[in-house]
């Protein structure tokens, strides 16, 4: 199977310079919906899916290579080489910040830009750091991930293994918006949140903005200061949108900030 | 006037909790109901965020999966939270939310409706438990089939190499021995041939007895296909006349059978051959070897009995185990101790037994098998 349909990669728009889009935990690739058109006109825009998310191949999941963010980062650069990207801007949403740093350390020549939405190098906290999390409220996520998961796992299955066309923006879109597979969501819980990338941070070389929203229970203002101190090369953007996901609730601000920098 | 208070108290007093938030998704407004289950006063509620009213795990996949559902499509139905009660305590419920939106699609409100689910979330936990528990059930009976299949194909690969890879060898050595006492050899030559035949016949029904074991224990039982065999004493006086010459010693033979009987004729040949084998190993030899075979109320019944020294009463029980050996003293004739135990097993594919007694004045092996069965299968030939 091919990079290409095994992580259902859609690529749009006519720029000489190349913007990539990927999504966290979650959600798949429509997380970008309200955000990624905006680049059409003057960016070669890339969207994907993880391995176990949206329309991706959900035989090619395979718990021992996704047990770790590196097997994610392993498909950005797979993805990268297929598409033939240099110097490209990646933009990661949450767990998919880091997933593109480690992406970046493994080809430096790849990413020239990374724009972090809401990073976390680490959800849990440890000695000397505030991660916002104990290890017993990541247990407690994981069992009750199963809760809301009771009523969907049947009724998702044709909608996650069906149609290979892409649903535009509409009815379809309804009660199959990031909907992924109960056991590959949980197992990717899992890696995310107990993710530890630290000691990445400092030997990012890319360009690095940091964009942080206020209120943000899931990658606080303080772990946003974290990476910026240690990213070399990097700039923090305190945006007005509140909560995780900013690429939803204040699109427009995201554009003016991935803009302004890129 | 009168209206607005009834929608007021079917606000305030539903059978559901309601809470409205704001634009920035600050809680506005929340019902008596609710307040009530979450043993909180309406302070507790009001500028607060939903996530707020969430234990920690809940806010994480509420700001994950729920925010952003309820972002795109304008409502969310039956999303499963747990409300923390002032006390700490959890509320499980269900809830449903719609948006309303202005004209540029932002949020100008939210309204929630809040359903207990106690039962309904014990109900599915236990369900969840129970698919846990049959999907690691699943995994043990794959692994044993696994386990099975590998101890199958083993057994098999073992019957064949009985079968062929030694019988064969051992078939070539008898055939070459054969012409080798065709031609002209030295009196000492003649003698290694004849020990070498003897040895080849030894080792033969070695083999045999190994590969019956082993189908009969591993395989699908002892392969016996029983027939209307209508000359069972010649069968039977074959097997006396070539354990005589083996052996050199006298056996008496009484034989009173009636014809046919529905038996595999070469297996009872071969239980006889093992009694009279073990009789005259293990019995007194100046005292005779006796085989009787007769039909007795309605039984056919085949006894095999020697003199000499009794078997001692505690290794009776283990007669018929396989591997057994009357004495610890090996003898090289007496060989593996599958005898006794293969003799048993063809007795019960036919659906008799054998038995054993022992005293001073004789020891008695008897086989003995209801004749029901031996007619049972007339049109099997």
């Amino acid at each position: 199977m091919s990079v290409i349909k095994r992580n259902n990669v859609v690529t749009g728009g006519e720029g000489e310079r190349t913007i990539v889009f990927s999504h966290g935990f979650g959600c798949d690739q429509n997380m970008w919906r309200l955000v990624a058109p905006d680049f059409l006109k003057d960016f070669r825009t890339v969207l994907f899916d993880h391995v176990g998310a949206g329309k991706s191949d959900l035989r090619s999941y395979d718990p021992e290579k996704y047990a770790t963010l590196h097997g994610y980062a392993d498909d950005l650069v797979e993805i990268g080489i297929a598409l033939g990207l240099r110097e490209a801007t990646f933009v990661g949403h949450s767990v998919s910040a880091m997933i593109g740093v480690l992406a970046s350390l493994k080809a430096p020549e790849m990413f020239g830009t990374l724009v972090l939405v809401g990073p976390s190098p680490r959800y849990i906290d440890d000695e000397g750091y505030q991660g916002g999390f104990s290890r017993t409220d990541i247990e407690e996520l994981l069992a009750s991930m199963a809760d809301n998961h009771m009523g969907w796992s049947m009724a998702m299955a044709p909608a996650i293994m069906g149609n290979p066309d892409r649903p535009e923006l509409g009815s379809e879109l309804t009660d199959n918006f990031c909907r992924t597979d109960p056991a590959i969501a949980k197992a990717f819980a899992r890696v995310t949140f107990t993710s530890d990338n630290r000691d990445d941070l400092s030997r990012v070389t890319a360009r690095t903005l940091i964009l942080q929203c206020r209120d943000d229970i899931i990658a606080s203002e303080a772990v946003g200061e974290y990476v910026r101190v240690r990213v070399a090369d990097s700039k923090l953007v305190m945006l007005d949108a509140t909560g995780h996901c900013p690429n939803l609730s204040a699109p427009a601000e995201v554009i003016a900030a991935i803009r302004d920098f890129v | 006037m009168d209206n607005d208070i009834d929608f007021r108290d079917l606000f305030d007093n539903a059978p559901c909790g309601y809470l409205v938030l704001d634009g920035r998704g600050r809680i506005s407004r929340v019902n008596v109901t609710l307040r009530a289950w979450l043993d909180r006063g309406e302070d507790e509620f009001i500028g607060k965020r939903l996530l707020d009213l969430l234990p920690v795990a809940g806010r994480v996949f509420y700001e994950t999966h729920f925010a952003p559902l309820l972002r795109m499509q304008g409502y969310f139905h039956e999303v499963a939270l747990d409300l923390v009660r002032a006390d700490g305590t959890r509320l499980a419920v269900l809830a449903n939310a719609t948006q309303k939106m202005d004209v540029d699609g932002l949020a100008l409100e939210t309204r929630i409706a809040v359903f207990e689910a106690t039962s309904r979330r014990r109900y599915e936990r236990e369900l969840s438990d129970a698919n846990e528990a049959g999907d690691v059930a699943r995994r043990q009976v794959e692994s044993l089939n696994a386990s099975l299949t590998e101890v199958g194909l083993l057994r098999d690969e073992f019957i064949a190499i009985l079968g062929h890879d030694l019988r064969n060898p051992l078939a070539s050595i008898g055939s070459g021995m054969r012409i080798l006492s065709r031609e002209v050899l030295s009196p000492r030559g003649q003698q290694v041939v004849g020990l070498i035949e003897g040895s080849v016949a030894r080792m033969g029904k070695l083999i045999n007895d190994v590969l019956d074991f082993t189908r009969g224990r591993l395989g699908g039982g002892l392969l016996v296909e029983r027939r209307n065999e209508s000359d069972l004493p010649a069968v039977l006086e074959q097997v006396v006349e070539e354990l005589k010459s083996a052996s050199g010693r006298m056996i008496d033979v009484d034989i009173d059978l009636p014809a046919p009987l529905f038996v595999d004729g070469g297996r009872i040949g071969q239980l006889v051959s093992n009694l009279l084998g073990n009789a005259l190993t293990h019995g007194a030899e100046d005292k005779a070897v006796e085989l009787i075979a007769l039909q007795e109320k309605g039984d056919l019944v085949i006894s095999v009995s020697n003199g000499g020294e009794p078997i001692p009463p505690e290794t009776m029980p283990r007669l018929f185990q396989p591997f057994f050996r009357g004495d610890a003293t090996f003898k090289r004739e007496q060989g593996l101790g599958l005898g006794l135990h293969i003799s048993s097993e063809i007795a019960k594919a036919h659906g008799g037994k054998l038995s054993a007694s022992s005293s001073e004045e004789k020891t008695t092996f008897e086989f003995r098998m209801p004749t029901d069965t031996i007619f049972a299968n007339p049109t099997h030939d």
